[in-house]
């Protein structure tokens, strides 16, 4: 059989830069390749450049889509292409559809640009295309705007405005990746579906887990080289090229907890926790926590005990109210109803004044470090001033204080001179850690604290985060989308839908037998390799 | 900035310092003494930006006027900048009743020509250079006034200052160690950009015969006097203009370097 793709040698450089470098792979109809890798890889590259897009000096031996030598098209020709028999299927729906515009007028465009229909079959087309990515009420939906429409509903326009073309190939570039376990699954669905239409599908994905269900075939990608190709089988199973194995082994879901994710870290027994004291109060006690914004609830009769030294996980999709919980919970906003109970003495609601000799019982990490730290900082001064608590920012009296934080979070002293922005992802989620353990504090709230990181540096954190509890006894309120993570890193469950807690309890049975219809839904979602 | 543009900048920022403080020292003449008999010299080796009508030295008047000129200008500058931070600090951190109020006051303010404000205040005071500075100021006032207010805003809602909040900081660290430096440090480069701006108002005020009466020598009075000969004597307003542009662009270029790293300005 003529593959759909052929790619041989494929080199792709930015002003002399080496982006991908000597990637070859084959595509057929019906078929399911996965290139996986971390940022940087050059997979996004990779695969803009089967529609002509990356943008850089592409060279190759051979760059066949769809029978035809991709080399030597002219930009028209390529127009005729994509969209028609080439289409690509992108990470952000909200970016990618104006939000000006109706939904079904977006998808009308590609059948302006390549079909001779009347307005009538188009219109007619359009709710056919949404009819089949199972969007509820087309006719309706094609009329609204994509802000009107939900996360899950805008990713399955984006598909069906990807189908109306009729293509043979399919690329879906981390079509995935910012949708909770339920919609991904839904996305993957589609996708299968289009395989066993007998299109070929190349997905793009940072996620082995993920493209596990789908692939026939994975690429793992690493700085531009194919390190390492084969069946999904052979790759899951019996990976050979160490990367294949970090990235396996980085996967947190099915993991013991304190079990090391990354091949670095040694491996820890979970081992006595440090003697909690006679003191036996939890450490976080939230009661009957409520909030509304503009009559909107956000948070409705929210509890839950976080007991000292362990960790409680409290997972939901984006906007099910984690993060306003989390904010009530550092006094950053204030509960309608309901009290927020630190190391036994009232927290929120309170005065800032009363409330401010407890936070240094409490630390907080955010998704984003690099936003929370002042531009003007370096390392060693964002330290110094959360050592000095604001006093001095100069690092000279807290030299050694500092080296000893950042060598207890595993970064290289000599970063204290550096700014944040100079600063890797990873290195930054271990400043803010190192930051937020300056005044030694009890409860820590970790507010999708690896969310934005590759799997592998992800691994690394959670390791991190494992090793500093079993050192210091703090407790840890960790919020994440990632059920998979949660799992691998919580004592207890939270599982919050629409401002709810819809059910909590040990990890191991809210995971294992779960109650609520809700959380049943988001664990078959949920992909598993172990 | 390279270090090249910072050598330039600074030789530029101290040649004008030392023209303001110590004219004498670069032109030692008399700015104000007349010798009619050298009337309407051309530029020469004797005068170098020629003489004018009452045969009064060009570049000793120029030198002479950058005093008043750097000064309208700075003090302008100053005041509305100074005028601008209270106003817009006050409606970040206000209330949001009265940061309405101050923004409705500012919008009017704004929709004032700052051209029309002037000549109002002028026409209360009469010319001079004080009336200048704050006419100049007051009409500079609100553009700023509502940057401040943007900047300081954009920082109170920060996650920075959230987690100066969570790591325990009473408001008066918050506003000492982050809110302010980080405030200020874009607004310098707009200063350096409202200078020059400043510096040609405060010449127009004076070509309009609304500044720095005659017969003292100011950039603005003097390209007005010499307007009246320019067929026969075109250095008594080139040199004069000259001197306004090279400020101008100068300042606005060292305010551009600055702001490099700032965007929005």
């Amino acid at each position: 059989m003529n593959p759909l793709l052929a790619v041989e040698n494929l080199c792709i450089s930015f002003a002399g830069q080496q982006a991908v470098d000597a990637v070859s792979f084959e595509l057929n109809a019906g078929e399911c390749l996965a290139l996986v890798g971390e940022s940087g890889s050059g997979k996004s590259v990779t695969a803009r450049s089967l529609l002509g897009l990356s943008g850089g000096t592409v060279s190759a031996e051979k760059l066949m889509v769809c029978h035809e030598n991709a080399l030597a098209l002219s930009e028209p020709a390529w127009q005729k292409i994509r969209g028609n028999s080439v289409v690509m299927i992108l990470q952000d729906a909200l970016m990618a559809l104006d939000p000006l515009r109706p939904v079904g007028r977006e998808i009308e465009d590609v059948l302006k640009e390549h079909g001779t229909l009347n307005s009538k079959a188009r219109r007619a087309k359009v709710i056919e295309a949404l009819a089949s990515v199972d969007l509820p009420d087309p006719e309706r939906r094609m009329k609204q705007r994509s802000t009107q429409l939900s996360g899950g509903m805008r990713q399955r326009v984006l598909i069906a405005q990807a189908l109306i073309g009729d293509p043979q190939i399919v690329i879906a570039d981390e079509a995935t990746t910012a949708l909770d376990s339920r919609l991904a699954a839904l996305v993957l669905e589609q996708l299968a579906a289009l395989k066993n239409e007998g299109r070929a599908v190349l997905m793009i994905s940072h996620d082995l887990a993920q493209v596990a269900q789908l692939a026939d075939r994975i690429a793992v990608m690493r700085a531009g080289k194919i390190v390492e190709s084969g069946t999904a089988e052979q790759i899951l199973n019996y990976p050979q090229h160490e990367y294949t194995r970090t990235l396996l082994q980085a996967i947190p879901s099915g993991v013991p907890r304190f079990a090391p994710l990354s091949t670095k870290a040694i491996a820890r027994e979970p081992g006595p926790l440090p003697p909690a004291g006679p003191d036996t109060t939890a450490a976080l006690v939230v009661e009957n926590l409520s909030k509304s914004f503009a009559k909107h609830p956000a948070v409705i009769e929210a509890g839950f005990v976080l007991p000292r030294g362990s960790t409680l996980g409290l997972v939901g999709e984006s906007g099910s109210g984690k993060t306003t919980t989390a904010r009530m919970v550092l006094g950053l906003e204030r509960p309608d109803t309901g009290t927020v109970t630190l190391l036994g003495e009232r927290f929120a609601p309170h005065s800032e004044a009363a409330r401010r000799s407890l936070r240094k019982n409490i630390g907080a990490i955010y998704q984003n470090p690099l936003g929370s730290f002042d531009p003007r900082y370096s390392v060693g001064q964002i330290l110094a001033d959360a050592l000095s608590a604001g006093r001095s920012k100069r690092g000279t009296s807290y030299k050694d204080h500092v080296a000893r934080l950042l060598e207890q979070v595993e970064l290289d002293p000599t970063l204290s001179g550096r700014n944040p922005r100079e600063l890797s992802g990873g290195q930054r989620q271990r400043l803010a850690i190192a930051r937020a353990l300056a005044p030694e504090p009890q409860v820590l709230v970790l507010d999708e604290p690896v969310s934005a990181l590759d799997v592998s540096i992800q691994a690394t954190i959670l390791d991190l985060l494992d090793r500093l509890q079993l050192e210091t006894g703090t407790s840890y309120l960790f919020i994440s989308h990632d059920l998979s993570v949660i799992e691998h890193m919580s004592d207890s469950v939270a599982v919050m839908y629409q401002g709810r807690i819809v059910e909590q309890g040990r990890t191991a049975e809210v995971f294992g037998d779960p109650q609520h219809e809700y959380t049943r839904s988001l664990l078959t979602a949920l992909p598993r390799l172990r | 900035m390279s270090r090249t543009a910072k050598i330039l900048s600074s030789l530029f920022i101290a040649f004008w310092v030392l023209t303001a403080f110590a004219p004498s020292l670069i032109a030692p003449a008399d700015p104000l003494a007349i010798n009619p008999a050298q009337a309407f010299q051309a530029p020469s080796g004797a005068h170098i930006f020629g003489t004018d009508e009452s045969g009064r030295d060009v570049f000793t008047r120029v030198i002479h006027g950058a005093g008043d000129s750097l000064y309208i200008g700075l003090a302008a500058t100053a005041l509305g900048m100074g005028l601008a931070l209270v106003l817009g600090t006050a409606a970040a951190l206000a209330p949001r009743w009265l940061d309405e109020v101050i923004l409705r006051v500012l919008e009017a303010l704004y929709s004032v020509p700052s051209l029309l404000m002037a000549l109002l205040i002028i026409a209360f005071t009469g010319p001079g250079v004080g009336p200048a500075i704050v006419a100049v100021g007051l009409s500079t006032a609100p553009g700023y006034a509502r940057l401040v207010r943007s900047q300081i805003r954009t920082l109170k809602n920060s996650e920075m200052l959230e987690a100066a909040t969570v790591l325990g900081r009473g408001t008066w660290l918050k506003v000492r160690n982050h809110l302010v430096p980080n405030a200020l440090q874009p607004l310098l480069a707009l200063v350096t950009l409202g200078i020059g701006q400043a510096v040609i108002w405060a010449a127009a005020l004076s070509f309009l015969g609304l500044g720095t009466p005659p017969p003292a020598p100011e950039w603005g009075a003097m390209l007005s006097a010499g307007r009246t000969y320019l067929h026969l004597a075109w250095w008594l307003s080139f040199f004069p203009g000259l001197a306004i542009v090279v400020v101008a662009a100068g300042a606005t270029l060292i305010g551009r370097a600055l702001g490099g790293k700032v965007k929005a300005i």
